[in-house]
């Protein structure tokens, strides 16, 4: 064990004679007045209920948190007395700027309320009654085995940071929880999907995990969001909203639209991210433009991958046809170009200037097209 | 009673549906979205309506003479002849089909398209999915009267 | 930089002409002939839908799964076809008895379906029209503070935990992802609830938060869990519950029972998870004896935490007067009592009773329950 209490209680003297004291209804009432501030908080919007916003007031809101932290590394919470030998929990994130989002909250109070559960929100048996012809439901388990080693790593890319975040941050720790629990539905949903669908689990992807393991092992928080966030979730959301627009059965396309609302989440939260942080720390415009030079090569591994791209366009086309694949090409390769220009806007938007320019990505996809 | 599409009743009267089935679009989530509906004719201005969501609800439709992209969150723009198919589509089917949902009709712009402005604000269309798509279904109630003759416009590129 | 993907995906003409040939239509389709079982699960029961357990088929199940993973490390979900390529992921554990426990898919689905919403789901407004005497106030607002001030140590310990194990345990990796939002909303609820009672948070309290890094400290998932799970969240399920019986109000009463339905799936959780390292991973049996004397080390010195007991004491004697005191006391006595042996009872289900005779804790229980005897307070 790396951590021992400082005493062994049993062998306390002092702790045996204060809860003796304590018990015999001696209080020392050392908590009844502390030095914080009263409030009594209301719903502004009843219907809405009581909000991370509307407890975001005084000296308890996220608005007064400073850059940087420096009084508080424990658990306390953001607005209580801080007292006595609090420990020092690790925590190694303690900027506002390298985490922080303008819509931690929303998105938060946004994912609570439209959770859904894969179990009974699908229509298993309308799947199970008519299902998809043979080479559509191979590609779709394919799809789904991809789609599952994504979710992994947007799982792992917030769950990997939460230790390290100060918990005065609660907002935006809370907002990553919430990302955490939505990618592990996904897994959990695309796993019964492929399962369910008669055709199993089909090939692990060598080119995309490796692409995957680049992105979740950046060196810095805010690498590894725009890494995770942005391209990754760029590359989901796109994914999700095609194979929504291409689903042959209502339940396949419900799946996806769901699961298209909670990546829209983790894509808002990346840019929001990207944004705050360049607004504060500008100087890392240039960090962050070179991370990604070298890293939006994964954002090819991720789509080019023959594991994601084929039966892609198999879905995209409808069938193993010559007609219908040289259609689901087509298709695909409009997908790409929207995805690459999605991508880089929301770049451009979020603060980095001249990415659309700087990347190589466009240039690549030109050449693709023979261009 | 029977409305006509496009007009400001119709919306109000999805509106209206939209709140008596509170609970099944409270199970849907929040949705906090102002965005804008264009119904492009081959001559004459575009009909344009402006929709504020917000909580559980449909707070408020506009008829519009404009849109600010600035301001909202995104438009949604086809002619008339693609709203109106949608809409007999939604009726025929109690909902749309899989070829007119609300994402694949914008999907890659053919037939419908989405103006915005920021990126951010755009992607609200995807984050309230289900519940603008099951708004947009509740028009499967509705007595709806459609205009005599849609030619279809080229959406501009 | 950290890792490097193995390729660099704009430098290999391979892969971009494979990939320019895909766009036209010429697709090899090797994968359509993987040589995975096929399955079509189907849910067991149609009104509990499709559900993890229907899963549990053949190689894809977690019943058959070996004890020990030995072919994969990388991201990919278990039973898919693994071709040479693929990452290490350095999963942590790879060992089945480490982290499973019997049910794991059960407390995943009922997580899943039991979710509930701090915003939505309390009656802030009812909650807003009582008028709490100054002192319950401020005794509640101190329980509260103490409660929003602990709840995320359970959302960091299994978050760091997830990432550590490998990608076939995904029924546990996905259940602690349940825990992780549960534990947010517990942070979150307390924390509301603090803000609504006039008074806001009140005190750190030192003592605990000591505790909590001795939880983020275990040096295994096993012994993690024992301290998080077992222990202190079995101790916090005892606590609720002791919450909800001296709540100020209906609507409080209410929180306290939607947040405790939750702690009881950790601690089943933790519960069923002890059961099975004591069949599957015997040898584990002494360490987590050495470690169970310094939690309850941890647990016993809790009695300095008194922005814990004597907001306790308020709230059960219902006010500050000697006699409300005296009253509150002996309640909060017994409490405690309840406390520790509900922690041993949960130990002689897991199969581990012969910790009664080793602990110094358990010697302590004895000592205050005849000193509560002796006091007439105990029958
Ligand atoms: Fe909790
Ligand atoms: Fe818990």
């Amino acid at each position: 064990m790396a951590f021992y209490m400082e005493k062994d209680f049993f062998e306390d003297v002092e702790l045996f004679n204060l809860t003796q004291r304590v018990m015999q209804g001696d209080l020392t009432l050392r908590w009844f007045d502390p030095k914080t501030e009263r409030v009594c908080l209301t719903p502004k919007d009843p219907a809405r209920g009581l909000t991370y916003e509307d407890c975001n007031v005084g000296s308890y809101g996220y608005d007064r948190l400073p850059e940087l932290i420096r009084n508080n590394y424990s658990m306390a919470p953001r607005g209580s007395e801080l007292w006595g030998k609090l420990p020092d929990l690790g925590y190694t994130l303690n900027r506002k700027s390298e985490v922080w989002s303008d819509n931690v909250s929303v998105l938060y109070e946004e994912a609570k309320t439209r959770r859904w559960a894969p179990a009974v929100d699908i229509g298993w048996e309308a799947l199970a009654q008519a299902p998809l012809p043979v080479p559509l439901e191979i590609a779709m388990a394919q799809m789904c085995t991809f789609l599952q080693e994504c979710a992994t790593v947007a799982m792992g890319g917030a769950s990997r940071w939460i230790y390290s975040i100060n918990q005065e941050f609660l907002e935006l720790k809370s907002y990553l929880c919430a990302q955490i629990f939505d990618q592990g539905r996904h897994l959990e949903a695309l796993r019964k999907r492929a399962l369910a669908g008669g055709q199993g689990l089909k090939r692990a992807s060598v080119a995309a995990e490796q692409a995957l393991k680049e992105l979740l092992s950046a060196e810095s928080y805010s690498e590894a969001s725009v890494g995770v966030n942005v391209l990754l979730g760029s590359v989901l959301l796109s994914l999700h909203r095609h194979l929504a627009a291409v689903a042959s059965s209502p339940a396949d396309r419900r799946l996806f639209s769901l699961m298209m609302q909670d990546t829209a989440r983790m894509v808002a939260y990346g840019s929001g991210q990207l944004r705050y942080h360049l607004t504060h720390q500008p100087h890392q415009t240039e960090f962050l433009h070179d991370y990604l030079d070298n890293a939006e090569h994964c954002l090819l591994g991720l789509i080019g991958n023959q594991e994601c791209l084929e039966p892609l366009i198999v879905l995209s086309g409808g069938g193993t046809e010559p007609e219908q694949l040289r259609r689901g090409g087509h298709a695909v390769q409009r997908l790409l170009t929207q995805l690459v220009a999605e991508y880089s806007e929301r770049c451009e938007r979020a603060g980095l200037h001249g990415r659309s320019t700087r990347s190589r990505l466009a240039t690549f996809l030109r050449q693709l097209a023979g261009e | 009673m029977s409305v006509a599409f496009p007009s400001l009743a119709f919306f109000q009267a999805l509106q209206t549906l939209m709140r008596q089935e509170e609970l099944r679009f409270r199970r849907l989530g929040f949705v906090d979205t102002t965005f804008g509906v264009e119904v492009l004719a081959s001559h004459g201005a575009p009909w344009r309506c402006l929709l504020t969501f917000e909580v559980f609800e449909c707070r408020e439709v506009a008829e519009v003479a404009s849109f600010d992209l600035t301001e909202i969150d995104f438009v949604l723009t086809g002619d008339l002849a693609t709203w109106v198919e949608t809409m007999q589509n939604i009726k025929q089917h109690g909902g749309a089909d899989a070829a007119h949902s609300l994402n694949t009709l914008t999907h890659f712009g053919e037939r419908m398209r989405v103006l915005y402005d920021d990126p951010d604000n755009r992607d609200k269309l995807f984050r309230f999915q289900e519940s603008l798509q099951q708004f947009f279904d509740l028009a499967g109630r509705l007595d709806i009267d459609f205009p005599a003759t849609t030619t279809t416009v080229q959406l501009s590129a | 930089m950290a890792y490097l993907s193995t390729t660099d995906f704009f430098e290999d003409q391979n892969f971009f002409d494979r990939w320019r040939r895909n766009l036209k239509g010429d697709l090899d389709l090797s994968w359509m002939h993987t040589k995975t079982e096929k399955l079509a699960a189907t849910p067991e029961n149609p009104r509990r839908g499709l559900t993890l357990r229907d899963l549990d088929k053949n190689g894809y199940g977690f019943s058959e799964m070996p004890e020990f993973v030995r072919d994969n490390r990388s991201f990919a979900p278990r039973g898919a076809e693994l071709p040479d390529g693929l990452p290490d992921v350095q999963a942590a554990v790879s060992q089945k008895g480490e982290v499973w426990a019997y049910n794991t898919e059960g407390y995943y689905e009922e997580a899943m379906t039991r979710q509930w919403n701090a915003t939505l789901d309390v009656p802030w407004a009812e909650m807003a029209k009582a008028e709490l005497p100054d002192e319950i106030a401020r005794a509640y607002a101190q329980l509260l503070t103490f409660l929003t001030e602990v709840e995320m140590i359970a959302t960091d310990v299994p978050a760091e935990w997830m990432g550590k194990l490998n990608n076939n345990f995904m029924e546990v990796k996905n259940f602690m992802a349940t825990q992780v939002m549960d534990e947010a909303r517990h942070a979150e609820v307390f924390r509301k609830r603090a803000l609504t009672t006039g008074c806001g948070l009140m005190k750190a309290s030192p003592y605990n938060e000591m505790s909590l890094k001795q939880i983020r400290d275990a040096d295994s998932f096993a012994e993690m869990s024992l301290a998080l799970h077992l222990v202190g969240e079995g101790v916090v399920l005892t606590l609720f519950r002791f919450s909800e019986y001296i709540a100020p109000t209906d609507a409080d009463k209410k929180m306290f029972r939607l947040i405790m339905q939750d702690e009881a799936r950790h601690v089943g959780y933790g519960v069923q998870h002890l059961k099975w390292v004591m069949r599957h991973f015997p040898e584990k049996r002494e360490v987590i004896h050495k470690h169970l004397d310094e939690t309850e080390n941890m647990v016993f010195g809790g009695g300095y935490a008194l922005e814990v007991t004597e907001p306790f004491i308020i709230l059960a004697g219902k006010g500050l007067k000697k006699e409300n005191i005296e009253q509150g006391a002996k309640i909060t006595a017994l409490f405690q009592m309840k406390q520790i042996e509900e922690y041993f009872e949960r130990l002689d289900k897991c199969g581990l009773s012969e910790r009664r005779k080793r602990s110094k804790l358990h010697n302590a229980l004895e000592f205050t329950r005849a000193a509560l005897q002796e006091a007439g307070v105990l029958a």
